[in-house]
């Protein structure tokens, strides 16, 4: 019985309690989508290797087929047979049903973060030099106005942030403004949440439209000012001298 | 049911006969069609198990010529133009940018008066800007500006006039264009009326 | 002739416009009917009917089905040609005929997928006249001399393959060389039928401003823009690669068929030389892509951004998985060669196949992890928002760019290692040579890595110009250097296992059809990302689609498309083999096969590389056992 079965169900096993359990330990517990996503892979890779050659692929393939088939089983053998026969439709219906059956959370999101910018908004460029200037100014006008959410780190940790789903940027991050060119985050700070396009789900932002209250200068500078806190430079197509 | 609904059910349909295909039939040809369907059978379940999102067209924005009131009426029509039809954004900007071929807008309305913006735009070749933003000789701009009042573009007059009323606007200028003239321009047809949002009638 | 044509064209254009043929133009409308037909839109529909719809499918969907069979048609007969004058090449190098038979027998199949593909064209074409007119107005104004430079050369094509195809066996010998001349423009008349039309596709999605001139001026301006030539590289790879898997797949079909030994040895070796030719392809692939992206963000933010980041994202998941299974394929299939083709080898290669296997399924699954990640309100909030604050880096540009070039030196990998199953290096410099490869490849490895982590901590501008641009250059160069070393290496060998044809089980028939499917797939969900991210304009910023679907449809809806549409192209390829192959039957003794346990020659040098094998010059190997027919059926 032990061999390649065996192995693949212990990696398959191993693989599982490490992201469901163990990885918890040290960072956020893992979305099921992507449990299952890698999980999916494993199994993949475990069927390639073991279908590699005629041997590995009797020895792992046989006794799953004699097993199913019956051949020459007996005993505990047949009744383990004939119980997952019974047991395994029973457990499609049950997951068909818990995933039919009314629920109170609402339906896995997948909001776009960094949804596309509308027309006019493209390759616009931060008109005032980037100096300590700029930047002292830009660092004042985050400090009243963005910091209670975004952090005085620029880290998305500001005293209000709790409390917001999704969470406030963590510009630090260089997955967040690294990515993206100042014209952009003028468009996100300008128009705010409810600026962002239906992928970007705007009833969930809750930035707030700062074209009222800030000018166009006061963000280009303001933008200068983030980047600088946060260690980051924008993404740009020219190389800065 | 939902959509969704309706083609996953095909698509489990499809893996159901290429797996009954694969059990129950013998021909080669046929079994590889049935190996074929179940993967893009699966394939088509894969994708719809992923968020499902449309992407719906910005509303059409209609434009009824006799609501132009205001020269600010006029300037956001020319706003529209100018990210659509006119095609200036293909090359210009509005303050510097990286990827923007020809000379930036900013502040364009100010310097330059109503009249010479249109000769800019009817007449390029009249009066050729270089561009100096380099050490050495000044160069010539990657891009030649086209007569936008003739094809492929072709703007109305009423149509440039709004352009100019925009870019008076993007400069903090007042608004020099007055629409009763705009109005008065003799084009034969509600150009204008089809301009916005291209035909949207 | 040529210079002729164009002349009078410059004088002639505004006369169609204002609907007044002159003799010349009636010439020329028996010349280009079609687009005649289509100029003429342009004078006299311009203003009237903006869009017709097609009751029940819709105008659009039907475009989509049609326009997408005739692209992987054109895409196959394109491809095939390339993949045909490759095998002659190599037949001619190295006297052997059944390279030559296969080039051949793979011509034959172009007449009729060339009729078909250009009845797809025409009926795509009306129906975009119909359908479509106020937006091929504008494109004819803009484009219509590159239609007449398009007859022309498709007159050419169609001269030229009828000479390919018909003075086969006329021009063997020393008219060899000429014949071979005859494929090389065969193939380079395909390649402007690719970029004409591609300039007329990537003018849509990134058009350039058309200054007033000559129509040719205007035309030329117009096909030169930013996406034209990425798009153009782009294709022609993956034309090769689509020629090379189908091939691969029709032997795979035909070895599952296959009932006697000749068969089977015969259609075993072509299903290798098709996957060989695919995965050649399939390895640059990947930079002709990243290449467009590139030039994709830097002309237009906001299309960058709604492919990579916005409401297309979850297209690249898919696409990952797509490209993910067919370079697991692609190995497998090498694998199970070494295991399959050189008996006795299996085991000690079982440790390292596991190690790549590993490598390509770690850079896999970093490749499928999206940025924003698909989780409910509670997963959410543990995680602190949609980014997992570990597996997030995982979703960025640096890693999926370190990952893809990893996979492709795994795959290249493979394939030195299938070359050398079974043999013994005796060259005196061997033993260094090995261990220098083995610590490059270590060494490539690392670098990529390393450059991979470092790209998170320098601006975007330094990775993408530098960071992954040196990426690229590393693998490329293991790729360059390490083809002809090795070639050089294994024409000293020694042979310890004689290479078998015709063993292998039926699993590596249906890979090889597995593999053509995700070619297929891949580029019909490519297709409809580059026609999505236009999204509501038929020319991006100059022409808005007011027709009622004008939206994009949802990834499992297009999916569902795609599907059907890999499925009628599927379809259609198989038909146009039966058809093609209908009068083998009659002939198969006499023209098929070696003859029986006649020795097969496999001469040394370059060619053994695509034969699978490289023994020795002039080695022979006599025919193998036939294998147990009904292993896993």
């Amino acid at each position: 019985m032990k061999g390649p079965l065996f192995n693949s169900a212990v990696v398959l096993a191993g693989i599982y309690v490490f992201l469901k359990f163990i990885l918890p330990l040290f960072t956020a517990p893992l979305p099921a989508s992507l449990i299952f996503l890698y999980l999916a892979l494993t199994f993949s890779a475990l069927m390639i290797f073991y279908t590699m050659s005629g041997e590995s692929l009797e020895s792992f393939m046989g006794p799953v087929q004699r097993f199913l088939t019956g051949e020459g089983q007996t005993g505990v053998a047949n009744i383990a047979r004939v119980l997952v026969f019974i047991v395994f439709p029973l457990l499609v219906g049950w997951q068909t049903y818990t995933k039919l059956a009314p629920s109170d959370d609402p339906p896995p999101e997948s909001r776009t973060i960094h949804p596309a910018p509308p027309g006019e908004f493209v390759g616009l460029a931060n008109p005032y030099p980037k100096n300590n200037q700029t930047i002292q100014e830009g660092k004042g006008i985050y400090a009243s106005n963005c910091s209670p959410c975004h952090g005085e780190n620029f880290d998305g940790k500001g005293i209000a942030a709790v409390g917001f789903n999704p969470p406030p940027a963590n510009f630090a991050d260089s997955g967040t403004i690294a990515q993206l060119q100042e014209s952009y985050l003028f468009w996100r700070i300008k128009k705010g949440g409810v600026g962002l396009p239906i992928e970007g789900m705007p009833w969930k932002s809750a930035m707030p439209r700062w074209e009222n209250e800030l000018s166009d200068e006061k963000i280009w500078k303001v933008i200068i000012g983030e980047f600088d806190g946060a260690h980051q430079s924008p993404r740009t197509w020219e190389e800065e001298e | 049911m939902s959509e969704v609904a309706v083609l996953q059910l095909m698509g489990l349909c499809v893996v159901g006969t290429g797996i009954l295909i694969l059990l129950f039939l013998k021909a080669v040809f046929v079994r590889v069609l049935g190996f074929v369907i179940i993967m893009l059978g699966i394939f088509t379940l894969i994708a719809l198990g992923v968020p499902q999102m449309a992407s719906l067209p910005p509303a059409v924005e209609t434009f009824d010529i006799a609501s132009v009131k205001t020269p600010d009426d006029l300037a956001s029509i020319g706003q529209k133009i100018f990210f659509s039809k006119g095609q200036c954004a293909l090359c210009h900007s509005i303050g510097p940018s990286e990827s923007a071929r020809c000379p930036e807008l900013a502040g364009i309305g100010a310097k330059l008066a109503p009249e010479f913006i249109y000769e800019s735009l009817t007449q390029p070749q009249a009066y050729v800007y270089l561009d100096f933003r380099h050490d050495g000789l000044p160069e010539e701009y990657p891009a030649r500006m086209p007569h936008i009042n003739k094809n492929p573009i072709a703007l109305s007059e009423q149509e440039i006039y709004s352009v100019i009323a925009f870019l008076q606007k993007m400069s903090g200028e007042p608004i020099s264009i007055k629409v009763e003239d705009v109005l008065n321009i003799d084009v034969g047809e509600m150009k204008v009326a089809s301009l916005v949002g291209h035909g949207g009638n | 002739m040529k210079n002729h044509d164009t002349l009078k064209l410059q004088s002639w254009l505004p006369k169609v416009k204002a609907s007044s043929l002159s003799g010349w133009s009636v010439f020329l409308a028996f010349l280009l009917l079609p687009a005649f037909v289509w100029a003429q839109d342009a004078a006299t529909l311009a203003m009237q009917v903006e869009y017709r719809d097609v009751p029940g499918i819709g105008s659009r969907n039907l475009i989509w089905i049609v326009a997408q069979q005739h692209l992987l048609l054109a895409g196959f007969v394109l491809g095939v040609p390339i993949f045909a004058w490759i095998c002659e090449i190599v037949g001619w190098k190295t006297n052997e005929p059944r390279y030559d038979k296969l080039a051949k027998e793979f011509t034959k199949l172009l007449t009729s997928a060339y009729a078909t593909t250009a009845l797809f064209g025409g009926i795509l074409l009306f129906l975009l006249i119909g359908l479509y007119p106020k937006l091929m107005a504008y494109l004819s104004d803009i484009f219509f001399p590159s239609f007449i430079a398009y007859s022309i050369l498709f007159l050419l094509e169609t001269a030229t393959l009828y000479l390919y195809w018909y003075g086969w066996d006329v021009m063997q010998g020393k008219k060899k060389v000429f014949h071979l001349f005859l494929g090389f423009l065969l193939n380079l008349f395909a390649l402007g039928i690719m970029m004409i039309p591609n300039s007329w596709a990537t003018f849509q999605a990134s058009p350039v401003v058309v200054t007033d001139g000559t129509a040719i001026e205007r035309a030329w301006a117009a096909m030169q823009n930013p996406t034209w030539w990425p798009v153009n590289i782009h294709r022609f790879i993956a034309n090769i690669v689509l020629g090379g898997f189908i091939c691969g797949a029709y032997a795979g079909v035909r070895y599952l068929q296959a009932v006697t030994k000749e068969e089977r040895e015969r259609y075993d070796w072509m299903g290798y030389v098709g996957n060989f030719i695919g995965v050649f392809g399939m390895l640059p692939l990947p930079f002709a892509g990243y290449w467009l992206m590139r030039e994709v963000y830097q002309y237009n933010q906001q299309m960058g951004i709604t492919l990579m980041g916005g409401f297309l994202a979850w297209l690249f998941i898919l696409q990952a998985m797509l490209i993910g299974v067919l370079f697991l394929g692609a190995n497998y299939y090498f694998w199970m060669g070494i295991t399959y083709r050189v008996p006795g080898v299996a085991e000690s290669y079982k440790k390292p196949i596991l190690a790549m296997l590993i490598v390509l399924m770690v850079s896999l699954a970093v490749w499928m992890t999206p940025h924003s990640l698909v989780a409910s309100l509670q997963e959410a909030r543990q995680m602190g928002g949609t980014h997992h604050p570990l597996l997030g880096v995982f979703g960025v540009m640096s890693a999926k760019m370190t990952v893809a070039n990893l996979m492709i030196l795994v795959t290249f990998i493979s394939f030195l290692m299938y070359w050398r199953a079974g043999k013994q290096e005796t060259a005196a410099w061997a033993k260094i040579a090995k261990a220098v490869m083995g610590a490059l490849l270590v060494i490539a490895g690392l670098a990529v890595i390393v450059l991979g982590v470092w790209g998170y901590f320098v601006p975007a501008i330094i990775r993408i110009n530098y960071f992954s641009v040196a990426q690229v250059l590393i693998v490329l160069f293991i790729m360059v250097t390490f083809t002809p070393l090795t070639a050089l290496l294994m024409k000293s060998a020694k042979t310890t296992t004689e290479m078998i044809w015709g063993q292998m089980p039926v699993r590596a028939g249906y890979t090889l059809v597995s593999n053509a499917v995700m070619v297929i797939l891949l580029m019909s969900l490519m297709g409809y990302a580059r026609s999505s991210s236009r999204v509501h304009w038929h020319i991006y910023g100059v022409m808005r689609d007011t027709s009622e679907y004008a939206y994009s449809p949802a990834l499992g809806y297009a999916a569902a498309f795609m599907s059907l549409n890999t499925f009628v192209f599927c379809m259609i390829v198989a038909f146009i083999f039966w058809v093609a192959t209908m009068g083998d039957k009659a002939t198969q003794g006499t023209e098929h096969g070696q003859p029986e346990d006649s020795p097969v020659k496999i001469p040394g040098g370059v060619a053994p590389a695509i034969a699978g094998g490289s023994p020795r010059e002039g080695q022979t190997f006599v025919n193998p056992v036939p294998m147990n027919k009904n292993e896993d059926t």
